[in-house]
Formats: C-alpha cells, sequence, structure tokens
C-alpha cells in the first residue's frame, strides 16, 4: 500500500485544526511527502510562500487565507512560483469530494498534478475522518443530553402521577409513538408541560 | 405591490446563499429578517463564508444555490482566471459603492504633512501620498492591501494611487488580505495601508489604528459594488427560484434606500448569528455619517453604500466592461474588446434584471451602457429616471 512517492513534492498544510493538521502531516510524511510547514490562518503565508516555495499548499476551507493564495497566480512578479488551482484539468468530482470534505489545495504550476494527487486524496480522506468523528462527537453529547431529559421527566411523572419508574417510562414511550417524536424531544416537552402545572398549582 | 402567486413556481424552495462579513451583505440579512423570501415562497438558509473562493467554489458545485459576489467576480469565474473556471452569471446588482482606503497613523501623518486633507478630497490625499513616497529615500516601499485581486477595492486603490502620480505596479506593492485581518497587519505594520468594505474601515478607525484617506464614492461616484451570482447552469434548472430570489432581493434593497430604516439594519447586522460586530462599528457607513479618524467630526456621506435608488440593481454592461478591462491590466494581458463585451454580455445579465423590475412595476433602463466620468450631479438617463454622479478620480 505505502509505494514512496518523490520525496520532492514539497507540501505546506494550512488549517487551524491543530489536531487534523497533524493527522494530515503524519499521513503524508508516511507515504513520502515532505512537509515543509504546518501553519495556522494569519501566519504570514504570503511570506512563507515566497521563502518555502512548495510544490503543493493544502488548505482548508474554514481558512480565510484562500484569496491571497488565488492572488499569488496572479501577481506572479512579486512571486516566481504562482500556484494554480489543482485539478485545472477538470475533474470537477474530485474537487467536490475535496470541497465537501472542507478541503482544498492549489500546486505550483511547473507541478504534474497526477504527482500531488495523493497527497490531496490524503487530506480528504483524514478531513472526512474528522467530520465523522464530530458527527459521532455530536451525536453522543445529544444522546448524553437525552438520557437526563428523560430521567427527569421520568422523575416528574412518578412524583406527580404517584407511578412506578417503568410505567412513566412507558409513558414516555407512548407519547413519542403517538406525536412521531423522539423520546427525548418529548421528555422535553413533558417537563415542560409538568413544570408549568406544578408552578400554576403552588401557591403565590 | 404584487401577487407571488402569479409567478412562475420556484423549482426549488430551500436554498442556501452565501455572504461575506460585510455591511454591504445587508440586502440578503434584511430579506430574511423582513420576510421578502418568504413572500416570494422561499425558505433561504444564509451561509457565512470566509472567502471569496469558498463562495465560488461552492456555487460551482452546487453546495450553494446562489452568493454574493464582488462585482468583477462573475466574469473572472467565467473567464476561468485565479481559481476554477465555470460560466456565472448576475442578473441583479446588490449595491453601489461601500470601500475606503485606510492607512496607519504614521503614514496618515506623513500624506497630511504633505498636504494631503482627506475631509477636503480623495485627490488632495493620493497628491499628499505621492509627494510623500518621493521625499521618501529609494529603498522604502509601501505595501497595501485588497480583499481580493478581482475586486473593485483593487482598481479604486489604483485608480487613486494614479491619481498621486504613482505607478500602482511599481512604486508600491499591492497584496491581498482576508477583509478581517487588514486591521491587525495594520496595527502590526505589516501592511501600510488597505482598501477594503465596511466595516473594517470603521474597525481601524474606532480602535485608532487608521485613518480613512479616501471613499470608494469619492474614487468613482456610484460604482458597483457587490452582485448576486449564481452558475449558468442553476439558472438554467431553476429559473422560477432565481426571479423569486432577485425580488425578494430588490424589495430589501428598496427598503435599504430608506435612510430611516439603516439604524435598523445595522442592528439587524450586528447580530450574533450574521455580522457579529458591534453597532456603534456598523453605524457610520450605513447612517451615511462617516467618521474618517478616531475622534474626528462625522462628515455627512449619504451615499457611502446605495441600495435601491439610482437604478443601482441593473448590472450596467459598461461598468462590466471597465471592470474587465482593469482586470485584463492585472493579468498582465490585454482582453480584445469584442472578447471583453461578449464576456459581459453574457455574464452580466439586464434581461434578467428586467424580467423582475417588470413584476415589480419598476421602471428599468432600456439600454444597457451608461456614459461615466460625465455627471457631477444625480442626472435623469430618461424622464423620471434618476442615476447618480459618475465621476471617477483621473491622474
Amino acid at each position: 500500500m505505502k509505494s514512496k512517492v518523490s520525496p520532492l513534492v514539497r507540501v505546506i498544510l494550512v488549517d487551524d485544526d491543530r489536531a487534523r493538521a497533524s493527522a494530515v502531516e503524519s499521513r503524508l510524511r508516511e507515504v513520502g511527502f515532505d512537509v515543509l510547514l504546518v501553519i495556522s490562518t494569519a501566519a504570514g503565508l504570503l511570506y512563507q510562500m515566497a521563502q518555502q516555495e512548495p510544490d503543493v499548499v493544502i488548505i482548508a476551507l474554514d481558512s480565510p487565507d484562500r484569496d491571497v493564495l488565488e492572488s499569488l497566480s496572479i501577481a506572479s512578479s512579486h512571486n516566481p512560483r504562482p500556484v494554480v488551482m489543482f485539478s485545472e484539468a477538470g475533474d470537477q468530482d474530485f474537487i467536490g469530494d475535496a470541497i465537501r470534505a472542507g478541503v482544498t489545495a492549489y500546486q505550483a504550476e511547473d507541478i504534474s498534478p497526477a504527482r500531488v494527487r495523493a497527497a490531496v486524496d490524503i487530506a480528504i480522506a483524514q478531513f472526512s475522518a474528522f467530520n465523522e468523528l464530530k458527527q459521532q462527537l455530536d451525536d453522543t453529547r445529544r444522546q448524553l443530553a437525552d438520557r437526563k431529559t428523560i430521567d427527569k421527566a421520568k422523575g416528574l411523572l412518578m412524583d406527580l402521577h404517584g407511578v412506578a419508574e417503568d410505567e412513566a417510562y412507558a409513558t414516555l414511550r407512548k407519547l413519542a409513538m403517538d406525536k412521531n417524536k423522539t423520546l427525548g424531544e418529548t421528555a422535553g416537552d413533558v417537563i415542560a408541560i409538568l413544570e408549568k402545572a406544578v408552578s400554576g398549582r403552588r401557591p403565590a | 405591490m404584487m401577487d407571488a402567486r402569479r409567478l412562475a413556481a420556484a423549482e426549488k424552495v430551500q436554498l442556501k446563499v452565501g455572504y461575506l462579513r460585510l455591511t454591504d451583505s445587508a440586502p440578503l440579512i434584511v430579506a430574511q429578517e423582513r420576510g421578502y423570501y418568504e413572500k416570494y415562497g422561499l425558505q433561504v438558509n444564509l451561509q457565512r463564508e470566509v472567502s471569496w473562493a469558498n463562495l465560488r467554489d461552492k456555487l460551482v458545485i452546487g453546495e450553494l444555490d446562489a452568493a454574493q459576489m464582488l462585482a468583477p467576480l462573475p466574469l473572472a469565474t467565467t473567464l476561468g482566471v485565479g481559481g476554477m473556471r465555470a460560466d456565472m452569471i448576475t442578473g441583479l446588482a446588490l449595491s453601489l459603492n461601500g470601500n475606503a482606503v485606510t492607512v496607519s497613523p504614521g503614514l496618515s501623518a506623513g500624506i497630511a504633512a504633505h498636504g494631503g486633507d482627506a475631509s477636503s478630497s480623495a485627490r488632495s490625499t493620493a497628491l499628499g501620498l505621492g509627494e510623500y513616497l518621493r521625499s521618501q529615500p529609494q529603498k522604502s516601499q509601501l505595501t497595501f492591501a485588497s480583499a481580493h485581486s478581482f475586486s473593485c477595492h483593487t482598481f479604486l486603490l489604483q485608480l487613486w494611487l494614479r491619481a498621486g502620480g504613482i505607478d500602482p505596479q511599481r512604486d508600491v506593492r499591492i497584496i491581498v488580505l482576508p477583509p478581517e485581518q487588514m486591521v491587525d497587519s495594520l496595527s502590526r505594520g505589516v501592511i501600510d495601508g488597505f482598501c477594503v468594505g465596511e466595516p473594517w474601515n470603521s474597525m481601524a478607525v474606532q480602535s485608532g489604528l487608521g485613518t480613512v484617506q479616501a471613499t470608494g464614492y469619492q474614487i468613482w461616484n456610484n460604482a458597483i459594488e457587490k452582485v448576486l451570482g449564481v452558475t449558468q447552469q442553476w439558472h438554467q434548472h431553476h429559473p422560477g427560484a432565481h426571479l423569486r430570489l432577485r425580488l425578494a432581493l430588490m424589495e430589501a434593497c428598496s427598503w435599504l434606500a430608506e435612510p430611516e430604516h439603516r439604524d435598523q439594519c445595522a442592528h439587524m447586522l450586528a447580530q450574533s448569528c450574521y455580522l457579529d460586530i458591534p453597532v456603534e462599528i456598523l453605524r457610520p457607513s450605513l447612517s451615511g455619517q462617516f467618521v474618517l479618524a478616531k475622534g474626528g467630526p462625522a462628515l455627512d456621506m449619504p451615499h457611502f453604500h446605495v441600495f435601491g435608488r439610482f437604478q443601482a440593481g441593473f448590472p450596467w454592461r459598461s461598468d462590466g466592461e471597465w471592470l474587465m478591462q482593469q482586470a485584463g491590466e492585472l493579468l498582465g494581458k490585454s482582453l480584445s474588446q469584442e472578447h471583453i463585451k461578449s464576456l459581459v454580455q453574457q455574464t452580466y445579465r439586464t434581461d434578467l434584471y428586467r424580467e423582475a423590475a417588470r413584476h415589480l412595476d419598476l421602471a428599468s433602463p432600456a439600454g444597457d451602457y451608461k456614459p461615466f466620468n460625465q455627471h457631477r450631479q444625480a442626472w435623469e438617463m430618461e424622464p423620471g429616471m434618476e442615476l447618480g454622479p459618475d465621476m471617477q478620480l483621473c491622474p
């Protein structure tokens, strides 16, 4: 699997997310890319471009520096190594995959796209993996929050209606199915209604 | 004004529309806050993007349906320079003016010492800068930043420099920086000045990190600034949704044309879900009471941003051609008159503007071209059709 590419392909990685950047960096190094620099945004990109003259720049879409990179391909009198967008050849699906994963790349004009494609593939894979992880984390957080809400709703039902825990839970499930909502949403509704009822009953 | 039910159905109801963190994204935000999208049967999800390149690429791959764009950007994208190529069109301009040139306090003092007075004219500060540069030892070179290569910011900055006898290519360095990094870069001395849209000039002024030397209005009165961009392909598949979107935005622009609505607009934009910027920083340019330097007086500039008046929504092909000539110079290749003309005809869709204007019972210009550099005052192009002054700062 680990076919070595030419060590001469020199990469600058621009990403504010340190964990994600280091994942991409280590995968790139594993397959033999020369990662010159990993920088976050606003870190003197123009200066680094002039100093390092990379063959490829891989840049996260959430970094605001893409217009800066594209300007280099125009104002070439100050920058001897103009960058052009990777996939100038017109591979729209590939560029779509990259953008949907949240990453894109630029390359020096004199480098063949085939030589840098592997680097961009790695970036796409790592960014996608991070997106998935983030999604899983969000799901887990929501499940935890749901569980707390459900417990609270159960407690209120048990207190106010004097029912056992399994009966309170069964009530919630039936409500959720009737209203075609998730258990968490239903629990939230039940809490709102019961708390209003309780506060209304209390003497002023 | 019109019955939305009589319009062709929207082929798609839920639209994703992109914008950048700039004051002149106001029409897109106002249309949301005032319910104009809803009125035309659309559910719009506004998406704030961090770069013009992101916005363009997401339009091209269909992640966005439509977006606010710099006026030259649909042309540059159709031409395929600086990034991904795709046929883009615009059938509606969203705003005129809205930019300014700001420099560091040090350079501002140098300009003033050589006779530049920002409260008097943009020519005065340009000449002051020219004198200042000639008084300096050969080696020092000033760096200015623009928000994008193909932007009115770049072209206005060049006009201003040339008016001071300065060659924008040789005598100074012009780089591109994201608007949000401009003020910080100015304070760290990475750049000496910038040309950018609001609120970033007022941000520099209010923090005492920069002073405004010229407004976009002074450099080119009523210049086209932002447009609504879509891909040609998207338009072909969604002509009904596109028309409804333009109508909603035209109503937002008409609402914004009333000066008494501008303060309310500043509050809408300030919200964390949109620009997330204090209302005091948004207010000077929107209210037309603009401040050039910290502690300085508010100057009356009612046309700092123009929305919905002076035929601001019309994508003038004459403006498009001027922008492309500038872009050609920047690329170091002269694009033929024929090429520019056909590119602009393909991209600036005046027919689409007229289609929408008819639905709103608004008059629209009969021709696609207008003269510029000829009117110092507002003037009537046709009976009852007022256009703004159109002077450009010349060397």
